[in-house]
């Protein structure tokens, strides 16, 4: 093995402007990675993006025939026979959707993307701590991401029991089951190498001088981030494999016994004889599942609440209020998530005092929320606050998170679960957490940091018009499912809730919805313009064209391809020095004497 | 280069578990490849009738409660009722299934192009009872603006379950392993199913309400032939054909008891 | 009393509770919403660069933050001690005692339907067993007809009959896969788990005669010129039953699983109880 001596840089790898593929395939750097999570992760948004609007059609006209629909898939397809969606694929697409934009889509961005980009240039480190660990996080993922959209290609076409892949339902299924648990076999893998990676990377990477508690509050995010991806996920693992056993083998982990499934009793072929399969738990998935799946949730927010303190403090060229507070409410909450998945399982014949359990933390985990977004907006108190288009996601994240949030309450409290729970009002609850608010701070963190990695600046204009057009459509979108919600519509359904009488009142709000989905795609439109037109003509920008504190901006724009930085820096203080009476500058970069 | 090479394993073992489970379930038979010699029809043949012994029971005359799923009783003229048991005149039994378990030479017995067709009209499987041939294509069909699954539980087939939403006319499936018996179920109307045996010989027949069948365009020979109703059991038997024979064989099916 | 806009129709006795609390968590929510959306705004408005161009580098000294940190959190815990607690305690935990007289049925619920048994004038269940399973032959919960006490059993399927103003428990559990049996007008869903049977209490106060005359007269009121319009309503709620909606995602015909619930007076539950056990009793066990 030689590979322990560092390899000379390629000729692309010292002239990043000519980023290239091949280079790429093999590179351990954490910024070609990052770029690569960026790209790869973009592109399952889209993804996941397009299956969703196949779905909107579908519930705004069910049974009606998509145009177009007949020419893409054939008019005889077993999924769209003659452009009508059938109710198999539909569900496949609603599983897929919630699956690709969780694990293959936000996650990365936040984690993969911007986590294992800018992580290292904040602590002012050269690279990750295990840089190969790095490249196989991101060549699973892939691998992962890869199984699952090919089993749409299966006979029986891809999962479809959800993403949350409720026993038994998904035992009985078909093979797209199977791939769904192996691609997740395959995320899991990637998580927990990023999230090890991740964590030995903050701990041992730091440069000179920078101090835990003068860590940019994005690097705390990621580190609390880490660590429940690094806790939360090994569960998943092994019950997805035996899931997996349930499916190939036959076990029963989790089926009880006396199952008849289409009228007949489910059995086992075992040594030629013929078994009845029984003996396990349907719950226990539940449990299992959600142990993790609650901190996931946490994950698709902490990542985003760190990059939006990082753009409000620089665009209100002020310090964040109560940083320490930040810091210690978010490892606060980090704590809390694990400690709340049950709260997803009121209705599934929970006591008194288990419930009682649950809600309490579930209370108890909305404060330090609450407590993180207060001190978002104590910090623009006083500030002069530049209105870029970072800026304006950023700023739109926290009514949009807060909304999200709040509409968490009823659901957390189970008296109010009993009417809310599976309806749209959940749908809706945690895409504003997610769409609205985790997918604007990503938005923000593209627009703000792209000037770091390609030394161009994107355009102004038409970021505030991709920003506004998506704001308003955003909200047409999930405002009219609060109703939707309140009337008793149940999620996870192929018509809507046509076939429901109780349904019907809020049944035009679908079209309403769909429309304005569609229009959001449009409304996407300039974002990739601008991302593709200021990749290669942009105006060029130098290391720190937004005047900011942190050690990213030490490095050049982009970063040296080996070792980020000319000289390393030296954090002398904490990081977000803006308007520091005195100075006569109005930021004083952590790097700086 | 270590993480690389792990990666690749662990795809490598990912796709071999994704083949190995696509497997699982299906029984791989190897068929010796020697060529068959052509069919040409025979002039013998088995006919005969079946009746049923015993007391009719109560629920012939209780038609089933298809309010249950209220948009199929809007397209019933007539009540339905359970058809494990459909009685003829002078207790003829209909839907058994007559057909000869061996004693055919090997053939290579050609394939009907045209469909064997399964309607969902009315909420009733019709015909309840159907043999097809492996790879002889099954049309079914939805005549009414209805929602109905169909959920093939083979063993030796793989199982399907699709849906027909009420634009979806007909679809098309093909068998590809003989298989007796393919149940066929609707999960939407719980009380429709039907059983479709796919047999790889054109020797077979279905009784209607008449209780007849006959097996024609057989060859002289000693055969082994059964009869198979889905609640009633089975009844074999083996006899001989002369050439240009019409031989004549009855059962007669009893409730079994417990 | 104001009413949680949105809701629907409100048909029993527990579900006033859940409305009341609907309502009021979502007025404290629309209270934070607003108290932080007029901060939010005030901010946006004066400190815009171009009104306030040099920022403050001491932050803000306020003790509001903190004051409305804890009145949120007294908010909760006044919700969660006050209400919701008690209520499951209370009310979704705790099944009527035999002195309320409450009406037991079971509901099994399978892939798409839901069936619903009711142990007859003897007041018990007869024994049930996976193997009779036979929907074909009208006995889609297994029920064994050789024990004595399923002779006069009542089985149907897709319809949930009970009478008025008397508790209610729904032994709820499936055959299959996990289904959710929920009926909005009574606020009550639970989680219907293969290999466990969970008791489901709840007091139906409205019959459906009263519920359709009751949406009849809102329909009337709130009716607009358009011709024809009214009487092709009218005739539409006379269809119109509370429904059994699946809430969980049960396989591919999960969006259409709905079932019926007639709540009627209690002449009318016992003619119809008795009318089901004729069609009932001819069920034969199994060929
Ligand atoms: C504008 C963008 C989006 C729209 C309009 C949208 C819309 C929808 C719709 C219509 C459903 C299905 C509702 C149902 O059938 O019950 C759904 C489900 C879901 N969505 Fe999204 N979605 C968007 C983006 C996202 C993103 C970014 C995520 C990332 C986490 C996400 C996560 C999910 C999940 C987890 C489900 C549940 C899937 C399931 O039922 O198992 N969605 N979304
Ligand atoms: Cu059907
Ligand atoms: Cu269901």
């Amino acid at each position: 093995m030689t590979s322990h001596s560092p390899s000379l840089p390629s000729k692309a790898e010292r002239n990043p402007a000519a980023f290239s593929f091949r280079a790429a395939l093999v590179s351990t750097d954490h910024k070609v990675i990052g770029i690569l999570y960026g790209v790869t992760a973009l592109t399952f948004l889209l993804t996941g993006f397009l299956i969703m609007m196949l779905m909107r059609w579908q519930l705004a006209y069910p049974g009606r025939a998509l145009p177009g629909a007949s020419a893409l898939f054939g008019s005889n397809s077993a999924r769209m026979p003659g452009g009508v969606m059938v109710p198999e694929f539909y569900y496949q697409l609603g599983a897929m959707h919630g699956t690709i934009m969780v694990f293959l889509a936000i996650v990365p961005l936040l984690v993969g993307a911007f986590g294992t980009y800018l992580v290292p240039l904040q602590l002012g480190a050269p690279n990750t701590a295990f840089p190969r660990l790095t490249r196989l996080g991101y060549w699973s993922y892939l691998a992962g991401g890869v199984v699952w959209l090919s089993s749409f290609a299966l006979p029986g076409g891809a999962a479809q029991s959800g993403w949350t892949s409720y026993p038994p339902l998904s035992i009985i299924a078909g093979h797209g089951q199977t791939f769904w648990l192996i691609g997740m076999i395959l995320i899991i893998v990637s998580s927990i190498a990023g999230a090890i990676n991740m964590i030995v990377t903050i701990i041992q990477l730091r440069v000179i001088g920078l101090t835990y508690m003068r860590l940019p509050f994005f690097v705390w995010s990621q580190l609390v981030t880490a660590f429940l991806l690094l806790l939360a996920f090994p569960p998943l693992g092994a019950a997805g494999i035996l899931q997996l056993m349930d499916r190939v083998v036959d076990t029963s982990f989790f089926l009880p016994s006396g199952l008849v499934v289409s009228g007949a009793a489910l059995t086992a072929n075992v040594g030629g004889q013929t078994i009845p399969r029984g003996g396990g738990s349907a719950l226990l998935w539940q449990h299992l599942f959600w142990f993790l799946a609650h901190p996931e949730v946490y994950v698709l927010v902490l990542p985003a609440m760190g990059m939006v303190a990082e753009i409000l403090a620089n665009n209100a060229r002020k310090p964040l209020w109560g940083y320490k507070s930040m810091v210690y409410g978010t490892i606060f909450l980090g704590v809390m998530s694990m400690l709340v998945w049950a709260h997803h399982m009121f209705l599934t014949g929970m006591g008194t005092v288990i419930t009682a359990f649950f809600q309490a933390t579930t209370m108890i985990v909305s404060i330090p929320s609450i407590i993180v977004l207060t001190a978002l907006l104590a910090s623009l108190w006083g500030g002069a606050i530049r209105f870029n288009t970072p800026m304006l996601f950023a700023l739109a994240f926290l009514p949009m998170f807060g909304i999200g949030g709040l509409t968490g309450l009823p659901l957390g409290l189970a008296v109010t679960d009993i009417h809310l729970h599976d309806t749209y009002y959940v749908i809706d609850h945690f895409h504003y957490i997610v769409v609205c608010g985790t997918l604007s701070a990503i938005f923000g963190g593209i627009y703000y940091w792209f000037p770091k990695v390609t030394g161009r600046a994107m355009n102004e204009r038409l970021g505030r018009i991709h920003f506004w057009s998506s704001l308003v459509l955003l909200n047409c979108i999930f405002m009219p499912m609060f109703i939707q919600g309140m009337a008793g519509v149940s999620r996870r359904l192929y018509d809507g809730g046509l076939s429901y009488a109780h349904a019907q009142p809020v049944l035009k709000l679908n079209v309403f919805i769909t429309h304005a989905a569609f229009a959001l795609a449009l409304a996407q439109i300039p974002f990739i313009v601008n991302l593709l037109w200021s990749l290669r003509r942009g105006p060029r920008v130098e290391a720190n064209p937004w005047q900011a504190t942190t050690l990213e901006w030490a490095a050049a724009s982009p970063p040296l391809a080996q070792g980020n930085f000319e000289t390393p820096p030296v954090a002398h203080r904490g990081p977000c020095e803006y308007s520091v009476p005195g100075k006569d500058k109005d930021y004083t970069p952590q790097w700086e004497q | 280069m270590a993480a690389r090479w792990m990666t690749q394993v662990a795809i490598g073992l990912a796709l071999l578990v994704c083949a190995m489970s696509c497997h699982s379930g299906e029984t791989l038979q190897t068929k010796p490849d020697e060529p068959a010699a052509p069919f040409v029809p025979g002039s013998s043949a088995i006919t005969g009738t079946i009746k049923y012994d015993g007391a009719v029971p109560e629920f012939l005359k209780v038609p089933i409660d298809t309010s249950a799923v209220p948009d199929c009783a809007a397209h019933r003229t007539t009540p339905l009722y359970r058809e494990d048991l459909v009685l003829g005149e002078g207790q003829a039994l209909a839907n058994v299934i007559v057909h000869i378990t061996s004693g055919l030479p090997k053939r290579a017995y050609p394939v009907p192009t045209e469909p064997v067709e399964l309607t969902q009209a009315g909420c009733q499987y019709a015909p309840h009872v159907f043999c097809i041939r492996v790879g002889q294509p099954l049309k079914v069909l939805n005549p009414e603006p209805m929602m109905h699954n169909v959920n093939a539980n083979g063993k030796a087939n793989s199982p399907f379950n699709m849906s027909m939403v009420s634009s979806v006319k007909e679809k098309s499936v093909e068998f590809d392993r003989p298989e007796f018996v393919v149940p066929f179920k609707c999960d939407v109307h719980p009380w429709m199913n039907a059983y479709c045996a796919v047999m790889d010989h054109p020797f077979f027949a279905v009784t209607g309400k008449d209780g007849k069948f006959t097996i024609a365009n057989l060859d002289a020979g000693t055969y082994d032939i059964e009869a198979w109703h889905e609640a009633l059991g089975v009844q074999k038997a083996k006899l001989q054909v002369a050439k240009d024979e019409t031989k004549t064989i009855d059962f007669t099916f009893t409730k079994p008891s417990k | 009393m104001i009413h949680m806009p949105g809701l629907p129709f409100l048909a029993s006795k527990d579900g006033a509770t859940i409305d009341f609390s609907l309502l009021l968590i979502h007025l404290l929510m629309l209270a934070m919403l607003l108290a932080w959306g007029a901060v939010f705004v005030i901010i946006l408005a004066r400190f815009r660069r171009s009104r306030h161009p040099k920022a403050e580098y001491a932050g803000i000294k306020t003790r509001l933050a903190g004051w409305a940190e804890a009145g949120v959190v007294v908010a909760e815990a006044a919700m969660l001690v006050g209400i919701s607690i008690p209520f499951w305690a209370t009310r979704v935990n705790a099944v009527p005692g035999a002195d309320q007289q409450p009406v037991e049925v079971r509901v099994v619920a399978q892939q798409y339907v839901w069936n619903v048994h009711y142990p007859g004038p003897d007041g018990k269940f007869g024994r049930t067993n996976a193997l009779l399973v036979d929907d074909k032959a009208g006995n889609p919960v297994g029920l064994d007809r050789n024990d004595p006490a399923a002779k006069d059993d009542v089985i149907a399927v897709n319809q949930l009959h009970l009478p008025v103003n008397r508790p209610v428990i729904v032994h709820l559990t499936s055959k299959d896969v996990i289904h959710s049996f929920a009926l909005p007008e009574l606020r009550v869903k639970r989680d219907a788990i293969p290999g466990m049977t969970v008791d489901v209490p709840f007091t139906p106060t409205v019959t459906t005669a009263q519920f359709r005359n009751e949406l009849k007269a809102e329909a009337t009121r709130s009716y607009s010129e358009k011709p024809g319009g009214l009487a092709d309503q009218l005739a539409a709620i006379d269809k119109r039953d509370y429904e059994i909606a699946c809430a969980q995602m049960c396989g591919l015909a999960h969006y259409r699983m709905r079932g019926t619930l007639v709540v009627q007076t209690q002449d009318e539950f016992q003619k119809w109880l008795k009318e089901q056990s004729l069609r009932s009793s001819v069920v034969e066990e199994t060929w």
